[in-house]
């Protein structure tokens, strides 16, 4: 199954306070973005350049200006779900499984019957009803949040996808998939930390699903190793959505996406910090990428 | 190394920690994932269910009668650590340990007394050991590239605790403490690592909204007279992950380090760096980490531990290790308490 990525992806990092430069930089992002207007800029300024999709979490600040951009509706959004954050934050009180539990009470029991019934109809697993039970109520509960936008797929969080892979089990990797497409009508991605390492799993799962990963001239993220992710990406015949493409901005828009020119990829993540760096980074990509 | 051979790891306590060691195990190629113990019967379900390979026990000497692991993984809260350390030992394992090695001093003075008197291996978790970045940092201050050392100030802060809030953590009956043992232990790791043990402590703690310390402050002495200085709180907000930072001072200029870079400002050009400011990024350096989850450097700290119980060297972080960072948190600890100036050297 292929999904209909935009070529070009507003990335929301930033507007989560996310740098890999500096503290500063973190700090300034953080009290800058508290101002969804200020994220509405940047969206704006995105969309202004032509860049039709993003990719954000259920932050309030995203999900505040998202409510007041008038072009909401020719805007694809890439969900990346859960909020691994606020899961993390959670867990030093109350447990891993404490702060899970804790959002799936949200749940009315008509949810649980509609959705669980539907999902188990289709999905032959070894995962028992309990553990069926749990995942469903928080992909749903995850995905309430976007309910009136324009999907155009939904991204599971790389910490999780990661962390399905290492159980060395494919079904919860296997569920998201039909239960997003089961329930939602929306085809499912994965993010990924260690892309070179999940790409052989699903190959040998047999899951064929679109991959965001990192992707840049110096490797960052790259897992295990530049040269082998490049390999799989040229090889695989996977569907790519190149993320961290200017290298956790260690690379100018100049330096990096001339990289991207060889590599089979079908769309472009990039999380901005500002409105010029906004109408910079997506002019300089749409001119050397040719989009 | 025999590469043929697998050391066959149980992980024992499944909280955040365990859960991402329990990951990274499974993806360390020389080890072999063989059980699982937490004494919560809650998670024991749902672990069970989700498919898993590796047998799940609630009884942590079962698991070990039964499934006899060569080496475990040990997270539990830490006042458990020594009655799970004993239960190990009993069995011959070698054992990695989650940090702080025990919530008193004397449970971790008794631990690393334990790991003293047998041949195992014994590793605790202060992963900045196995950062590139913090390790280019070691190597440039041994190197001499600042010079003489005269001062050093060092904070670590994190946006956590803003309400009281509950679970063994923030009980110092089981968890030791607050602030300084479980956030800024990781930070006098980093300064034992580099400058050596600190003589002494003068430090003030503060409780904001705990019964443990939301914050301290102290002055510390290392060894050749260096004066340091440590700030830590887990209640500033703007902080959304734990963030580092240390400044040391030479007689030939400053190097900063953070979690992101090392920053020099050198008075005279000096082994290949130039006059005034020179930046490290963290990215520009890369990671030779084949594999990344939850933290940078805990796949590197798993491999490190299972490579030396394969060739029984000395893992880069050990018990005798964790000790000495106890040792500094207890003076802190009772410096606070006393209002006294504490030589660690009374501690022994």
């Amino acid at each position: 199954m292929t999904v209909q990525l935009e070529k070009l992806i507003l990335g929301a990092n930033a507007f989560e306070g996310v740098s890999y430069i500096a503290r500063s930089q973190s700090a300034h992002y953080l009290e800058y973005f508290a101002k969804e207007d200020n994220v509405l800029a940047v969206i704006e300024a995105a969309y202004n350049v032509g860049v039709r999709g993003l990719t954000c979490s259920n932050t309030a600040n995203v999900m505040g200006a998202l409510v007041k951009f008038p072009k909401i509706k020719e805007l694809k959004v890439y969900p990346v779900i859960p909020n691994a954050y606020e899961y993390a934050m959670e867990a030093s009180e109350k447990g891993i499984l404490g702060a899970v539990l804790s959002k799936a009470k949200g749940f009315s029991m008509y949810q649980k019957f509609k959705f669980g019934l539907r999902a188990l109809t289709k999905i032959k697993s070894v995962l028992t009803k309990d553990v069926m039970d749990l995942l469903l109520e928080l992909l749903h509960f995850e995905m309430a949040s976007f309910e009136k936008l324009n999907l155009g797929g939904v991204i599971l969080h790389g910490q999780l996808t990661d962390m399905a892979l290492t159980s060395h089990n494919p079904d919860i990797l296997a569920i998201f998939q039909e239960v997003i497409r089961d329930s939602f009508g929306i085809e499912p991605l994965l993010a990924t930390h260690n892309f070179g390492v999940l790409l052989p799993q699903l190959m040998e799962w047999k899951i064929k699903i679109p991959i965001m990963t990192a992707l840049n001239s110096k490797g960052f993220m790259m897992k295990p190793s530049k040269e082998e992710c490049e390999q799989l990406v040229r090889e695989s015949g996977y569907q790519i959505l190149a993320k961290k493409v200017l290298a956790g901005g260690r690379l100018t828009p100049e330096e990096a996406f001339p990289y991207l020119l060889d590599k089979k990829v079908d769309g472009v993540v990039v999380g901005i910090g500002s409105v010029p760096e906004a109408y910079h980074t997506f002019t300089v990509a749409k001119k050397i990428l040719k989009v | 190394m025999n590469d043929a051979k697998k050391i066959r790891v149980a992980v024992i306590g499944l909280g955040k920690l365990g859960i991402l060691h329990t990951a990274v195990v499974n993806m360390v190629p020389q080890a072999e994932l063989v059980a699982m113990a937490d004494v919560n019967k809650q998670l024991a379900k749902y672990i069970e269910q989700a498919g898993l390979k590796a047998p799940f026990y609630s009884d942590t000497d079962k698991m070990l009668a039964e499934v006899g692991p060569d080496a475990v993984v040990i997270c539990t809260p830490a006042f458990a650590n020594l009655s799970v350390v004993r239960a190990c030992l009993a069995r011959g394992t070698d054992i990695f340990i989650e940090k702080p090695l025990a919530h008193t001093l004397a449970d971790a003075k008794t631990m690393a007394g334990l790991a003293a008197a047998r041949p195992m291996v014994n590793a605790t978790g202060y992963l900045f050991a196995h950062m590139n970045l913090f390790k280019t940092a070691k190597r440039l201050i041994d190197e001499g590239l600042v010079g003489p050392l005269a001062r050093v100030r060092s904070a670590v802060y994190t946006s956590e605790v803003f309400s009281k809030k509950k679970g063994w953590y923030y009980d110092a009956e089981k968890s030791g403490g607050g602030a300084v043992i479980n956030i800024a232990s990781h930070l006098l790791y980093i300064l034992y690592w580099f400058f050596g043990p600190a003589r002494s402590v003068f430090a003030r703690t503060r409780r904001i909204y705990s019964d443990v310390e939301d914050a301290a402050t102290a002055l510390l002495e290392f060894p050749n007279d260096l004066q340091g200085t440590l700030d830590v709180s887990w209640s500033v907000p703007g902080y959304r992950l734990p963030f580092t930072e240390i400044h040391v001072e030479g007689d030939n200029g400053t190097i900063e380090i953070t979690n992101d870079y090392i920053k020099l400002y050198l008075y005279k050009a000096h082994r290949g760096y130039p006059k005034e400011w020179t930046t490290i990024h963290k990215i520009d350096l890369g990671s030779k980490s084949r594999f990344e989850i939850g933290a940078e450097g805990l796949y590197e700290e798993d491999q490190d531990f299972i490579e030396r119980c394969l060739d029984r060297g000395r893992p880069a972080v050990t018990w005798a290790d964790g000790l000495e960072v106890q040792r500094m948190v207890e003076a802190i600890y009772r410096s606070a308490e006393r209002k006294i100036l504490v030589a660690t050297g009374d501690l022994a």
